[in-house]
């Protein structure tokens, strides 16, 4: 092994390298990208001035807005309005999915109008929304749900109705029952799909929340977002970004868990 | 749970057999559904609500009234210019930094930070800021389109590229391929469903942030009419312009769809 790296070319030295170092590079890389961004934002800032806070003037407005600033409330109020779309979502998502899978005649009458719906762009939708159901809580759910709820029908959906017949037929033979059958066959099956489903209305119903934030009456860290814009205070603004992105981060990556959870489970499953 | 039966299966579809078959239940079953809709929504505004609420009929009877205004053409052309030039833009970047990504580990390294971050971001969140920087001009709306088709088709076209089968790339050595050869003649042709999903999904997201564009900066177009319409309370003529909406929404994905399916008729989803 020492003596082939000696004689190896320069590119081949170079690979190996790559591969011993595969750790330390990827370290040295990421430090690399935050440390570059950080640098560029902050010689930036200090040369565009009003519309380009540097970032260090960005943390320390974060800082004074997590301490006396709306950024708390407003998050509360828009946490409240993700934890009902997501509850409605996980609820009416699996139960409409499930139903969709069970009776092809239905799937067949309203299959295309989800189609259509899903396509749509919902922002659109919602001055018909507000005129048929007012500007208040409920109307922001539904514009919400109707932004995140998809994955999770279109999923819950698909994996019903891939069951094998087989499974479905050995369960017959066993004689099994109703409240049997859904729970050693169909629920088991379907969970997967259902969670993966789940994971993607975990971040999409983010985007839901904040659209009927901004669109329907601003409220919650929409409204805190554009009160920045309004007053072109770019240190607000930022800071209130970069506050959406470190939530939508950790949104993301408790996503990520459940799906890494759910591959382990899955193998065992079958294994 | 009366209503499921024991069985989740295939059962062979009852055929009602009107017209040799032509009309089966499951294709009359959605325009049934569909003209069940249309009705209680008519019926349920003209009873319960005001006259200005949009129904079906009004829609219908708005059509010509709103198609005849140059308003509406120039909105139209505005905001379809804008998302198609992004798309193109946002698509040809995408590309070529997924491909970089895809090959050279180091830079996908390098790049991931920042593509995770603006990847989970809800991009509607970022419109404000583009707004302060880019100003209340279209070019806003351009941005947020490249933005929105850019991210997807990187991630997609990095995660296409970046597991080529090991054959192909021996293949290749063997006859000689440079560098160039193998990103561009054999990593990118194999990514090509990866591709075309991703510029599917910036292509959806990308007319939700045109959208959104439109309406918190005034920027003339589609979206803006939706609003001011309906603000006009001509509620009519805005969901005339939701259908439009609609229509190109549905008609880009289902041509993308097609388009997969042809381009790769192995590759499911």
């Amino acid at each position: 092994m020492t003596t082939a790296g000696r004689t190896q070319s320069f590119e081949g030295r170079l690979a190996r390298f790559r591969a011993v170092n595969a750790w330390w590079i990827r370290l040295a890389c990421y430090a690399l990208s935050i440390l570059l961004l950080l640098g560029v934002w902050q010689a930036l800032g200090h040369s565009f001035g009003v519309l380009f806070v540097p970032f260090t003037t960005t943390m320390s407005r974060l800082w004074d807005m997590l301490q006396s600033g709306p950024l708390l409330p407003g998050l509360a109020v828009s946490a409240k309005l993700y934890g009902v779309t997501l509850a409605i979502n996980i609820l009416v998502g699996v139960t409409l999915g499930l139903l969709l899978a069970r009776s092809k005649l239905i799937a067949a009458a309203f299959e295309p109008y989800i189609y259509i719906l899903y396509a749509t762009p919902t922002i659109s939708l919602v001055p018909f929304v507000s005129v048929m159901f007012g500007f208040e809580f409920g109307s922001r759910v539904l514009v919400s749900v109707l932004i995140s709820i998809f994955p999770i029908l279109i999923g819950v959906t698909e994996g019903a109705r891939s069951i094998p017949r087989q499974h479905l037929d050995v369960a017959a033979i066993f004689g099994s029952n109703e409240r049997q059958l859904w729970r050693d066959v169909i629920v088991p099956y379907v969970t997967p799909y259902a969670m993966s489903g789940i994971k993607q209305s975990i971040a999409l119903s983010m985007v839901g929340t904040l659209v009927a934030e901004f669109f329907l009456n601003p409220d919650g860290l929409a409204a805190v977002l554009l009160q920045g814009t309004t007053v072109v205070d770019s240190g607000w603004v930022l800071a209130v970004t970069i506050f959406i992105c470190a939530i939508a981060v950790v949104l993301v990556g408790v996503g990520e868990l459940i799906e890494r959870y759910l591959v382990r489970w899955r193998h065992t499953a079958v294994g | 749970m009366a209503t499921y039966s024991s069985r989740i299966e295939a059962v062979p579809a009852a055929r009602w057999t009107w017209g040799r078959g032509l009309i089966t239940r499951e294709r009359l079953a959605p325009v049934v559904a569909g003209a069940v809709l249309l009705v209680i929504w008519e019926v349920w505004v003209r009873a319960q609500l005001p006259d200005f609420v949009a129904r079906p009929s009004g829609i219908v009877m708005a059509i010509p009234s709103t198609i005849a205004t140059a308003e509406f053409w120039s909105g139209v052309a505005a905001t379809l210019g804008a998302i198609l030039e992004g798309v193109a833009i946002g698509s040809v970047a995408g590309i070529l930094i997924g491909v970089s990504m895809g090959r050279v580990r180091e830079f996908d390294w390098f790049m991931s930070t920042y593509i995770r971050a603006l990847y989970a971001l809800p991009l509607i969140a970022l419109v404000p800021i583009i707004i302060l920087w880019v100003g209340y001009q279209p070019a806003a709306r351009l941005v947020i389109v490249v933005i929105s088709v850019f991210l997807p088709v990187a991630v997609t076209t990095a995660d296409g590229t970046r597991a080529i089968s090991k054959e192909y790339l021996d293949v290749g050595k063997m006859f000689g391929a440079r560098t160039r050869n193998i990103w561009f003649g054999i990593a990118l042709p194999s990514a090509t469903p990866f591709i075309v999903a991703g510029i599917e999904l910036g292509f959806a997201r990308g007319i939700t942030n045109a959208i959104a564009v439109e309406i918190l900066a005034s920027v003339n177009g589609m979206g803006m009419s939706v609003f001011t319409k309906s603000n006009e309370l001509n509620e009519n003529a805005s969901l005339v312009y939701v259908l439009c909406l609609a229509i190109f929404a549905v008609g880009i994905r289902t041509l993308m769809i097609r388009f997969r399916h042809w381009l790769a008729p192995w590759y499911h989803r």
